[in-house]
């Protein structure tokens, strides 16, 4: 197996996208603030980091599924509010967190049968659920407060030989979607799936004896799902349940996956790269905060490199 | 649920745009509820209050004609609002701010047209992102606090009354007439319903898909900074939140008018009357009792009820 440096620097012939650069970028960032502060490179800003990139990097994982497939899902952000607003009803914990995720995969459940079985866009499905959702969560909590289950809070703030939680909540999640994606048959039809939509003949992979329809329906519901987990763990990291904690999250997603080098129209993308992408994400937030930049500016600078890395793919298709 | 829709008489009447049933649910629901808020007078300020949706419908409708979207229009009324309001230029008067707002919608618009057209870039990707850049500056340049006042004037302007009916509301009528000539008499209006249909056999048949649909995004910032015009009149002081669920808005009462991607089955007068459903909406809601929420849940079920209303028929033969 031949690649050259260049191969994957370019993501030229590949079918992980331009991930290398994007790694290229976090070292660059990492080095700079190294060099420009010392607060950086200490370890507790490193474990810092990690646990400030989490809630993004299982998002963005779950917005890749769904990418993947040539879709996008606009109603994570909401996912995780409500996910919040969930566990701070003062509920035994036995009953909140299967509760939430039952309730996930139930709103990645109507937009998949939206989008396969009723023909709707996904960017409508989803900005529509995204809607829907937001309204139920400020039902349940208008304001942000409650608090969370002990365990919940436990999970997330305590640390095992020295190695905080939030780093094994990613190893853990890493590796459930690494067998997801690239240990599983259901991996390869997702990329079966998106390669036929990108090229514009949808029914390839159905062709081909893959029932798209189903594993579409599939990638929504386990994107909701990683959503939620990342409720769980802000919900953690808060203490209490907040309605606009998930706020513009889904675009902070869909920049950490195109930045990842993953094609939005489809079959080409990666886990790495998503996960290096929503750390270059979490370094500029970290570094921006350090040179204490107004958050106004963060959230222009964020949608400047949206408009960025998804102005540099070259895609078929017009308009959606 | 396919199979009742694919019913004769059934398919008959989804040629008419959802817009005109929900008019007229919501209308009966109106009478019943609260049958003396039906007069001319009331109902003229309901209806005043949504006009700058309605504008901003005629833009969405537009983009959606060619099967884009634009989500900016939060963002540029926001800026433009912003202008007017924080005092920069001190001693400007009302046709050097029309003439300022224009030329931002136009510059935003044609950015967006060139993103989308030539670059090929995900239309809801980039309209989000220019949204989330110039609210961020807004936001940024007031420090997060409301700038200022508005000149009297818009304001002024915006409450005159021509035969009893509100001028903002005449001046958006007539502005859908045009829109609506534009798509029905021009060469333009042609493009943009043959590049909606097919892009590739539009392409093929001479049209200049590309310059069709950067024009077509050019006229939503146009119509946009129109709408955030009025807007400013409206509320007759400076905001950073002003107009942000505009965009989602103007989708949804597009779709409920019964213009889908692509698909123009609703003209432009079948999203005039979607405009017209969500004033309703919000009368028949505030009179219910439901608060904002509600309104949340509302607004996405009719999207998805429309656009389901919509993708079902494509399906059926």
């Amino acid at each position: 197996m031949h690649r050259s440096l260049f191969n994957i620097l370019s993501g030229r012939n590949t079918r992980q996208g331009l991930w290398g650069l994007p790694l290229l970028v976090a070292l660059l960032i990492s080095l700079w603030l190294t060099v420009q502060t010392t607060q950086f490179a200490t370890a507790e800003n490193l474990f810092n980091l990690v646990a400030q990139a989490m809630p993004l990097i299982i998002v963005a994982i779950g917005q890749l599924i769904v990418v993947l497939i040539g879709g996008l899902d606009l109603s994570v952000g909401s996912v995780i509010s409500l996910t919040t607003a969930m566990l701070a009803l003062d509920q035994p914990a036995i009953v909140l967190i299967p509760a939430v995720f039952v309730l996930a995969a139930l709103i990645g459940l109507i937009n998949g049968l939206a989008i396969t079985r009723f023909n709707v866009h996904p960017i409508i499905t989803t900005l529509s659920t995204q809607y829907i959702v937001l309204g139920i969560t400020r039902i349940l909590r208008p304001v942000s407060g409650g608090t969370v289950p002990e365990i919940v809070i436990n999970s997330v703030s305590g640390s095992l030989l020295g190695v905080p939680y939030p780093v094994f909540w990613g190893i853990t999640v890493i590796l459930v979607a690494w067998k997801l994606l690239y240990g599983s048959r259901y991996g390869l039809y997702l990329f079966a799936i998106g390669g036929g939509i990108a090229s514009g003949a949808e029914s390839a992979a159905r062709n081909f004896g893959v029932s798209d329809r189903r594993d579409i329906v599939l990638a929504y519901v386990v994107c909701s799902c990683f959503a939620a987990v990342a409720g769980v763990f802000l919900a953690g990291r808060i203490v209490s349940g907040d309605p606009n904690v998930g706020l513009l999250f889904e675009l902070d997603a869909i920049t950490a996956v195109a930045l990842g080098g993953t094609q939005l129209s489809g079959g080409i993308g990666s886990l790495h790269g998503t996960v290096i992408g929503a750390l270059v994400m979490a370094l500029l937030a970290n570094g921006m905060n350090l040179a204490n930049v107004s958050p106004f500016i963060q959230t222009a600078i964020k949608g400047g490199i949206l408009l960025a890395v998804v102005g540099l793919q070259s895609r078929k298709k017009m308009g959606l | 649920m396919a199979a009742v829709l694919a019913n004769r008489i059934a398919r008959r009447l989804r040629h008419i745009p959802p817009s005109y049933f929900v008019f007229i649910v919501l209308l009966a629901t109106l009478w019943i509820a609260r049958p003396n808020m039906l007069n001319l007078n009331i109902m003229g300020i309901f209806i005043r209050q949504i006009v700058p949706l309605g504008i901003l419908v005629l833009g969405q409708l537009v983009v959606m004609r060619v099967k884009s979207i634009d989500l900016s229009g939060g963002g540029i009324i926001l800026l433009i609002n912003y202008f007017i309001s924080s005092g920069s230029f001190p001693g400007a008067g009302l046709p050097f701010f029309i003439m300022l707002a224009l030329a931002t919608g136009l510059v935003i618009g044609l950015f967006n047209g060139l993103m989308i057209g030539n670059r090929r870039v995900s239309a809801v990707i980039v309209t989000l992102a220019v949204s989330i850049i110039l609210v961020g500056l807004v936001q940024f340049l007031s420090s997060g606090n409301p700038p200022g006042d508005v000149p009297r004037l818009f304001n002024d302007l915006y409450n005159t009354k021509f035969l009893s009916v509100p001028t903002p509301v005449l001046f958006w009528i007539l502005l859908t007439a045009a829109v609506s000539l534009l798509l029905s008499r021009t060469v333009f209006g042609r493009y943009i319903a043959s590049v909606g249909e097919n892009a590739e056999a539009a392409h093929f048949s001479g049209v200049p898909v590309q310059r069709t649909v950067v024009l077509a995004h050019t006229l939503a910032g146009l119509i946009a900074a129109i709408a955030a015009l009025v807007q400013t009149g409206s509320i007759a002081v400076g905001s950073v939140r002003v107009g942000l669920d505009l965009p989602i808005l103007a989708v949804a009462a597009t779709i409920l008018g019964g213009v889908v991607f692509g698909r123009g089955d609703g003209g432009v007068w079948g999203p005039f009357f979607g405009a017209l459903c969500f004033a309703l909406l919000f009368v028949v809601m505030t009179v219910l009792g439901v608060d904002e929420p509600g309104k949340l849940i509302a607004q996405g079920v009719i999207i998805l009820g429309a656009a389901i209303f919509y993708g079902v028929r494509v399906r059926t033969p």
